[in-house]
């Protein structure tokens, strides 16, 4: 393990191990890392994106950084997170009615209708969703069909950053999964408990457990 | 490292059983805990020396945290920007997302920092699930007593009790707030959900939504918190100190705003403290499960101000953290494998232990494996097998269907799980103790409340899978409600504005390090883990 490698991350190159994930190396760094990083290795928190470049190689692709293995001479710029100026707004209660989710959401995310299909957005996803298709079935009205396609999505944003229409599409996504959970998630037998409850039943005995524990 | 048996060796010795052999239980599990647990190391403990629960046993590393000197001082404020608020809440995972939704939904002003990003946390790691008795042969009661046996009843009664009963009604909220559940049918139209088995659980009780549930609330959570109206998000602010009143009571906090490398003071009416807990530490040297601002910050600074602790010398080790490859090590194999029937086997092939005990049964026994020598090695990395074939098998649904992120980790490690064994080695996962609160998530110190795991008690010494999710939201939404209501009274008491509090505790606290000849020299909280320590940017003028 003594073969060391190098790159390049925000424009310091850093030695690396081979294995790492860029993050780790990154982490090796001089400075205290405080942003773009979580979950570190996960792959869940969509905090470490970041463009990658390798040695040789012309086109530059989305990673997460702590799911990358370092190559020689690659070339790593991090992906600061912002607020977008333009947010779409809308409150959970404003999906109870399930024949309002088109309108609704034609109303509240109104460039779902602009796509203008140049595939950035599935380029830019590290999750490999096939996102561009998710907001074509939400613009004609198949919303389970479409919302089905988030469900991996781990709400990185990058498919918002490469928007040129500002579609917003992983926040579309959420938007429909949550309008369906909202809509058909009765659970009988957590109405049934939540009933028992409120009619004051099954009360706890907090101290049964120390007669049963002496037994 | 002790002896072990080669991976070659021990995948031979594994492929020799058709099915594994049961190795016979050697001792109790008291004994076993006693001899094995990580917490029973005879360098775990030490005692408290200042501070209100001086006296306690606490790990090492963690007393010397929580008896540590201050980042700032007096000059730091100085033309400080200052902000007010109602309710500032410290942390941006599940607890501080569902204290900070309550407060605003109760009708007060919420402020809430986070150090890193709304979000970025370890609920959002969590795998396996969230318990809630739902089911008409379960109840409340047995939720109780299968929390309060498997945290060897150490926990406080009254609090366990309550996140028992707040489970369905935990439930319901997130649906409300349209988080997804697996369904035991997909058929049934969310009709009936799926329960799946934890360890030292009586009956089936979690609820998941596949194996990412820490994901799926979190962004739901994380949508619901910025988009509401009356929350104020302060992204990349750590908390680096609070502020007091003459009383003692809390006034607030010190943040240190990263985007312009300066301090801000927050005058609060109430604070909530969810700054999770300290997996970062990597306590006793153990890789950790834990995300990367997991370092201990709010307790440290909740104990400086007054605030009891308890508990602090147990842990939680989950069993089945990464050991191979070494990139990965200590990222977490959810509990949800060895629910659904992953067996845990040592280097002779043979099984040691209930995969479904209490976690810290099971760690302990893993432990007990690779002391006697029947750990497994590979390339230099220490651990023992988790097989995964049982959730293989012809007629079962893939992997990839049933548990799409174990499939995800498996692919990452190389490995095929229809065929070869994951390595796995206990990870630091959990702090079992943390500051002492009340039914309402109230601490010892007035106007300061905490929820989530910075608190203890409401586990006792070890922590049930699935427990947590509910405590962040159970517990988060009982601290968000209480502090919009203290928060509500002390306006209506007087209308004027809030006195600004200050950082008198900190010299009190300084006082007290000097007088029992502690190392005032090493400043707290770590902030961020690693070599590197972050520099604070100060007013150059006030240090000249």
């Amino acid at each position: 393990m003594s073969e060391t490698i190098r790159i390049s991350i925000d424009g310091k190159v850093m030695a690396a191990q081979p294995g790492d994930s860029i993050l780790q190396t990154r982490l090796h760094g001089p400075d205290a890392v405080t942003a773009n990083i979580g979950c570190m290795g996960q792959g869940v928190c969509g905090s470490c994106r970041c463009l990658v470049r390798k040695a040789g190689e012309r086109d530059t692709v989305s990673r997460l950084a702590c799911e990358t293995v370092v190559e020689d001479g690659m070339q790593v710029s991090f992906i600061d997170y912002y607020q977008p100026d333009h947010v779409h707004h809308y409150r959970p209660h404003d999906l109870r009615d399930g024949w309002q989710t088109l309108p609704q959401l034609q109303q509240t995310f109104p460039e779902t209708a602009h796509c203008r299909h140049c595939g950035g957005c599935d380029r830019a996803c590290p999750r490999g969703i096939p996102v561009q298709q998710g907001i074509a079935l939400a613009s004609r009205g198949e919303l389970p069909a479409a919302a089905a396609l988030f469900d991996p999505c781990i709400m990185c944003n990058l498919c918002t950053l490469a928007c040129p229409e500002n579609i917003r599409p992983n926040h579309v996504g959420l938007y429909l999964r949550r309008a369906q959970a909202i809509q058909n998630l009765r659970p009988g037998e957590l109405l049934r408990r939540l009933d028992q409850q409120a009619r004051g039943q099954l009360a706890i005995d907090t101290t049964a457990y120390l007669a049963r524990s002496s037994s | 490292m002790n002896a072990a048996i080669e991976y070659q060796q021990a995948s031979q010795n594994r492929a020799s059983h058709a099915t594994p052999p049961r190795r016979a239980d050697d001792l109790s599990v008291a004994a076993l805990l006693a001899q094995y647990h990580p917490d029973h190391a005879a360098d775990a403990s030490t005692l408290l020396h200042i501070g209100p629960s001086r006296g306690q046993p606490c790990h090492p590393r963690l007393a010397q945290l929580l008896q540590s000197n201050a980042l700032i001082d007096g000059f730091d404020l100085a033309g400080a920007e200052q902000r007010s608020t109602d309710v500032l809440v410290l942390g941006g995972g599940g607890a501080g997302a569902a204290a900070a939704l309550t407060a605003a939904r109760s009708g007060a002003a919420v402020m809430l920092a986070s150090k890193l990003r709304l979000g970025d946390s370890n609920t959002v790691m969590a795998e396996g699930g969230i318990q809630a008795a739902l089911a008409a042969s379960d109840s409340p009661q047995q939720h109780f007593d299968d929390a309060m046996r498997g945290g060897h009843h150490a926990a406080d009664p009254q609090l366990l009790a309550q996140l028992a009963s707040d489970a369905p009604g935990v439930i319901r909220w997130l649906i409300e707030l349209g988080m997804h559940f697996d369904l035991a049918d997909p058929l049934s139209d969310g009709g009936k959900l799926r329960y799946k088995q934890a360890g030292g659980c009586s009956q089936p009780r979690i609820l998941c939504y596949r194996d990412y549930t820490g994901l799926e609330m979190m962004r739901v959570l994380r949508e619901t918190v910025e988009l509401e109206p009356g929350i104020q998000l302060l992204n990349r602010c750590p908390v680096v100190e609070l502020l007091s009143h003459q009383d003692g009571s809390c006034a607030g906090a010190v943040l240190y705003d990263l985007e312009y490398q300066r301090f801000i003071v927050v005058s609060a009416r109430q604070t909530i403290l969810a700054t999770g807990g300290c997996g970062q530490l990597h306590l006793q040297g153990f890789p950790t499960s834990n995300h990367y601002g997991a370092t201990a910050d709010g307790l440290v600074l909740a104990y400086r101000l007054g605030a009891q602790l308890r508990d602090m010398d147990a842990f939680q080790y989950h069993p089945t953290g990464v050991a191979w490859p070494p990139r990965l090590r200590g990222g977490l194999i959810s509990e949800a494998a060895r629910s659904a029937g992953a067996l845990l086997l040592n280097g002779l092939g043979e099984r040691f232990v209930d995969e479904l005990a209490p976690r810290d049964v099971v760690t302990a026994a893993m432990l007990r494996e690779c002391a006697a020598g029947r750990g497994i090695e590979r390339d230099g990395q220490l651990g023992l097998f988790l097989d995964l074939r049982p959730l293989c098998g012809p007629g079962l649904p893939t992997l990839a269907s049933q548990l799409p992120a174990l499939q995800h980790l498996a692919d990452k490690c190389g490995i095929d799980p229809t065929r070869d064994p994951l390595l796995v080695y206990p990870t630091l996962h959990y702090q079992n103790g943390g500051v002492v609160i009340d039914s309402q998530g109230q601490s010892s110190v007035p106007g300061l409340l905490c929820a989530g795991e910075i608190t203890g008690g409401i586990h006792g010494r070890n922590r049930l899978m699935g427990n947590a999710l509910l405590d962040i939201l159970a517990f988060g939404r009982r601290a968000g409600r209480q502090a919009a209501r203290q928060a509500q009274a002390a306006r209506n008491k007087s209308s004027l504005p809030h006195l600004r509090g200050g950082i008198e505790h900190v010299y009190r606290w300084q006082r007290q390090l000097a007088l029992a000849g502690l190392d005032a020299s090493q400043p707290a909280p770590l902030l961020y883990p690693g070599q590197a320590r972050l520099t604070l940017h100060r007013p150059a003028s006030a240090r000249a």
